[in-house]
């Protein structure tokens, strides 16, 4: 570490601020000031949310019957899983899946959904909380085309403001609101840029 | 010279760009007004209170950068400090250095475009890629960003399906999707093989410590989750004091630059992995990088740094729509860069003094910028602080004022003028060697001379203006 | 405005919001002072007629500081403040009193109250600047906000478009004009797409960057032509130089007027004055 440049530095910021009269306060800000227009307290949590989670092109899904079906539809077979969550959602699954319970970095490509935990998630934005603790691998939650975050109706907040104040003791927590995208050529959107280009939360009880 | 560089630069922009640049500004801008007023009761207010935390954090970061500085190192993170760019880039290197590494994935960070950290590691053999669609693009071209939020703005699909196919990215095709694809295939690799992530950061928290990232891409995710090693360049001015703060911001930050709500991921980054996650980081360093913002923060134009780099005001601006941000000659165009540039440049302010002239200041910047910076006024101290220090730039193609002021400070010299003004009539105005004069009547038509007849008209007309002090005129 | 004078006492930087915000503390007497701008002075005697002939229909006394140049703006805004703050000390020894001045200009009202506070920050006659300020007034402000007038009487069949010039955002200026105009008979303002987009004129910025000014101005003069107005009426004569000024260049001449001509016009039409 450089202790020059950073003595350097603040002193450079004491000079600066020295000639300051005063210096400008914290204004504090009551919570209201963030409250959407559209925010309804008395909607269930998990109905907004999915209806949010929609607008951004994401898709609710309720019980692991619904997210097999789905998958065939859409002719997805082979994907990873959380080893904790495999055991519960095992039974729904048939013989024609491939679902391994480790993921290999070496064959990103192959897996073509990754089923991990959500840590929550914030009804008013349609958002996904991902954290380490929750999420058994980084990779599977994000390089196969199709993510699937599995969330229970006691984990989800009402606004961003309650999420953000309630954060978890985590040193990486995502928040993730729809699948990845970008608008880089023309403004034109395109989805599953980097990352899934299907985000699904998945509620299970 | 005859006009101002960026008037000259606009004047030989290509139709094609300029058209791409005014839709995906206006886009954004639109999109700006619509979700923030459609979502908030008071959306001003927010912007106030936002500008005013951030005001707070400018003028305490003498106690916010060591409080920073504490949280980063609890939290298991090796801090660096970098007072150039230089230092900043030499401190990446050393990291490098230090794990033998080779290879590194980047994110999109201003800082970085700052310090052209790219180009210096190329130069020292490593291989550096930028992995947010745009900035990547821009990298096989050899290109400039023209936006700091949508750094390809001025390209079009055909332009950027030409380059895939000079770099080997396959056959032409200018089909956005198909673009994508490739991308997303090439960049997998580069990923997965790298040592390690470099990102900037868009909000440190001073009361946790947590680096808040944004993206859409999900490239700095990816980043994360791909490499062993997590670098993380910030500019000191991105403090805010509380977690609760970053809520605010935001609120604000993804409205105003794209129109969303949020941006697809949002990242609360405190330090390495945590020990059972099997990817990311093991190691995390957070370099704190001054270059040129404690001048900033010396001057009388310090509410700058309150920036967030959101872009809502280069989307707004209607110079930026017409000249793009190439025109600019620097890292940070539009507005801000008028502003933030000159600044930033230190002892090159001289040659970049001509950016705020770049500017009718109609103010729109001031009314869309999510921490409320009063960025025409900065402008104009700006202009003061060119004009002190003679410089060429910002002088060119601006009428004298010396002489106009000792007229107008005269009143008997100053209705000399307007009888004498009529000449202006009876001149054809191309042999009137006015530069000033010329370059109004090159696009417009002047208005006849009538100087002087309306203080004829108010001495002569038939109702006597009383006398202003009589009793019964008193209130 | 007393939040003001103490920001910038503190050596801090002025927001332009605080600065613009209406101050309930304004003098709003009728007897006032008109400054009538150097581009009336020079071009647009008419627009100052109608301000002295609107003013004295609605009772006030208008005295004419005979002293009076310009508002310093031209020098202020191309980055030369001693040469503006020359101009400024004039306007102020001019504009003696503690009368309103009224000003049909919202670029020149908001150079009073604004950007001479700015310029004169860190001088010691920062008060005397300060003082005059406090007193400006834009005229349709004044007419609105001031005297509390709030319907123009008259008649007026024209189908306008009203461009609000810059210098009034977020100011009073623009809804109060829109609110007088609107109440004429006869009279409808019509909106036209990006009617918040400025004109491209900028004061010295038009002859440093023709190229950038004019293609501004072509878009705005393409956004109103394209709804067709009788007029195209502003609070500001600068942005109607620039804007009139190409149009008739490019050979699509738009017919342009000052709101308070459009007031005592009305006057006039319907024998009122
Ligand atoms: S100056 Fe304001 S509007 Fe412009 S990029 Fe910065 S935060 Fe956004």
């Amino acid at each position: 570490m450089n202790t020059t440049d950073r003595e350097a530095i603040l002193s450079r910021v004491r000079g600066a601020l020295a000639p300051l009269p005063r210096r400008a306060p914290l204004p504090d800000w009551e919570t209201e000031l963030i409250h959407m227009r559209t925010r309804r307290g008395d909607v269930d949590a998990w109905a907004l949310f999915q209806e949010r989670l929609r607008l951004v092109n994401g898709l609710p899904l309720e019980g692991a019957a619904s997210l097999v079906t789905w998958l065939e539809q859409n002719g997805w077979t082979r994907g990873y899983c959380d080893p904790e969550l495999w055991p519960r959602l095992q039974a729904a699954f048939p013989a024609t899946f491939t679902v391994e319970t480790t993921f290999d970095r070496g064959r990103v490509d192959d897996y073509q959904f990754g089923i991990t935990r959500a840590a929550g998630a914030v009804a008013e934005t349609g958002t996904l909380i991902l954290t380490d603790g929750a999420t058994s691998s980084r990779l599977a939650a994000l390089a196969p085309w199709v993510h699937i975050a599995v969330l229970q109706r006691a984990q989800i907040h009402v606004d961003l403001q309650s999420a953000v104040t309630s954060l978890a003791d985590d040193s990486n927590i995502v928040f993730c609101t729809g699948p990845s995208k970008t608008a880089d050529v023309e403004g034109i959107l395109i989805e599953g840029v980097h990352g899934p280009g299907q985000q699904v939360a998945l509620l299970l009880e | 010279m005859k006009f101002q560089q960026i008037d000259q630069f606009a004047a030989g922009l290509r139709k094609e760009t300029r058209a791409s640049v005014y839709d995906g500004s206006k886009k954004g801008y639109d999109a700006r007004t619509k979700t923030l007023f459609d979502h908030f009761e008071d959306p001003d207010r927010l912007r106030r209170v936002a500008g005013e935390i951030k005001q707070h954090v400018v003028e305490n970061l003498d106690t916010y950068l060591p409080q920073v500085e504490a949280k980063l190192r609890a939290n298991g993170v090796i801090v660096h400090w970098a007072a150039t760019a230089e230092a900043a880039n030499q401190a990446v290197l050393s990291i490098m250095r230090a794990r033998n590494a080779k290879k590194m994935v980047k994110a999109k960070t201003m800082v970085s475009e700052e310090t052209e950290l790219a180009h210096f590691l190329e130069k020292e053999g490593i291989e550096c890629v930028e992995t947010d669609l745009g900035e990547f693009i821009i990298q096989i071209d050899g290109d400039h960003p023209s936006h700091i939020v949508k750094p390809i703005i001025h390209k079009n699909r055909r332009e950027i399906a030409t380059s895939f196919e000079k770099h080997g990215l396959g056959a032409y095709n200018d089909d956005p999707q198909t673009i994508t694809r490739r991308a997303r295939a090439h960049l997998r690799n580069k990923y997965l093989e790298a040592d390690v992530g470099l990102t900037g950061a868009n909000f440190i928290s001073a009361e946790s410590g947590r680096l808040v990232l944004v993206t859409n891409e999900g490239n700095s995710r990816f980043c994360l989750a791909a490499t062993k090693c997590h670098i993380a360049m910030v500019g000191i001015e991105k403090i805010l004091p509380r977690d609760r703060d970053l809520a605010l911001l935001l609120n604000l930050l993804a409205r105003s630059g794209t129109g969303q709500q949020l941006t697809v991921y949002t990242e609360f980054i405190s330090g390495p992995k945590s020990p059972a996650q099997p990817d990311g980081p093991e190691e995390m360093h957070v370099i704190l990088v001054d270059n040129g913002r404690t001048d900033v923060l010396a001057s009388d134009c310090r509410d700058i740094l309150r920036c967030i780099r959101c872009g809502a005001c280069l989307n707004v601006c209607p110079v930026y729509r017409q000249a793009s941000g190439h025109a600019y000659r620097s890292v940070y165009p539009g507005p801000v860069g008028a502003v933030l540039s000159p600044l930033l440049a230190g002892k090159k302010f001289p040659e970049l003094a001509d950016l705020p002239k770049a500017s009718t200041l109609c103010g729109a910047c001031n009314e869309v910028c999510p921490v409320n910076i009063p960025i025409p006024d900065l402008l104009l101290r700006l202009r003061n602080k060119g004009k002190l220090e003679k410089s060429e730039a910002a002088a060119a193609a601006t009428p004298p004022m010396g002489g106009w002021a000792v007229m107008a400070s005269q009143p008997a010299a100053w209705k000399f003028a307007l009888i004498g003004g009529k000449i202006i009539d009876h001149l054809p105005h191309k042999f009137i060697p006015v530069p000033a004069l010329q370059a109004w009547t090159g696009k417009r038509t002047l208005p006849d001379w009538k100087g002087g007849e309306f203080r004829k008209w108010m001495k002569n007309r038939p109702r006597p203006n009383p006398a202003l002090d009589t009793p019964e005129n008193t209130r | 405005m007393f939040g003001i004078a103490l920001w910038s006492l503190t050596g801090r930087v002025v927001r332009i919001s605080v600065m613009l915000n209406h101050d309930p503390l304004r003098p709003s007497g009728k007897r006032v002072q008109l400054m009538a701008t150097c581009l009336c002075d020079a071009f647009y005697d008419d627009v100052a007629r109608a301000t002295v002939e609107v003013l004295e229909y609605l009772g006030c006394t208008v005295e004419f500081p005979e002293g009076q140049t310009c508002c310093g703006q031209p020098a202020f805004n191309g980055g030369d403040w001693v040469a503006s703050r020359k101009v400024v000390r004039h306007t102020v020894k001019t504009f003696a009193g503690d009368a309103p001045v009224v000003v049909p200009s919202g670029s020149c009202a908001a150079m009073m109250f604004h950007g001479a506070l700015l310029e004169f920050e860190k001088e010691n006659d920062l008060p005397e600047v300060e003082a005059l300020g406090r007193r400006t007034w834009e005229l349709g402000d004044y007419i609105f906000n001031g005297l509390g007038v709030k319907t123009w009487p008259g008649r007026y069949d024209a189908k306008i478009a009203f461009h609000r010039s810059c210098h009034s955002r977020g100011t009073n200026s623009g809804p109060a004009i829109v609110a007088l105009l609107g109440s004429i008979e006869g009279l409808t303002v019509i909106p036209f797409g990006e009617g918040e987009q400025c004109c491209g004129f900028g004061g010295t910025f038009s002859v440093a960057f023709p190229h950038v000014s004019a293609s501004m101005g072509d878009l705005k003069l393409d956004h109103i032509q394209a709804v067709n107005p009788d007029l195209l009426v502003s609070l500001d004569m600068s942005c109607m130089m620039h804007l009139a000024g190409l149009a008739e260049k490019e050979g699509r001449p738009i017919k342009t007027r000052h709101f308070a001509q459009v007031l005592r016009d009305s006057l006039k039409n319907a024998g009122l004055l």
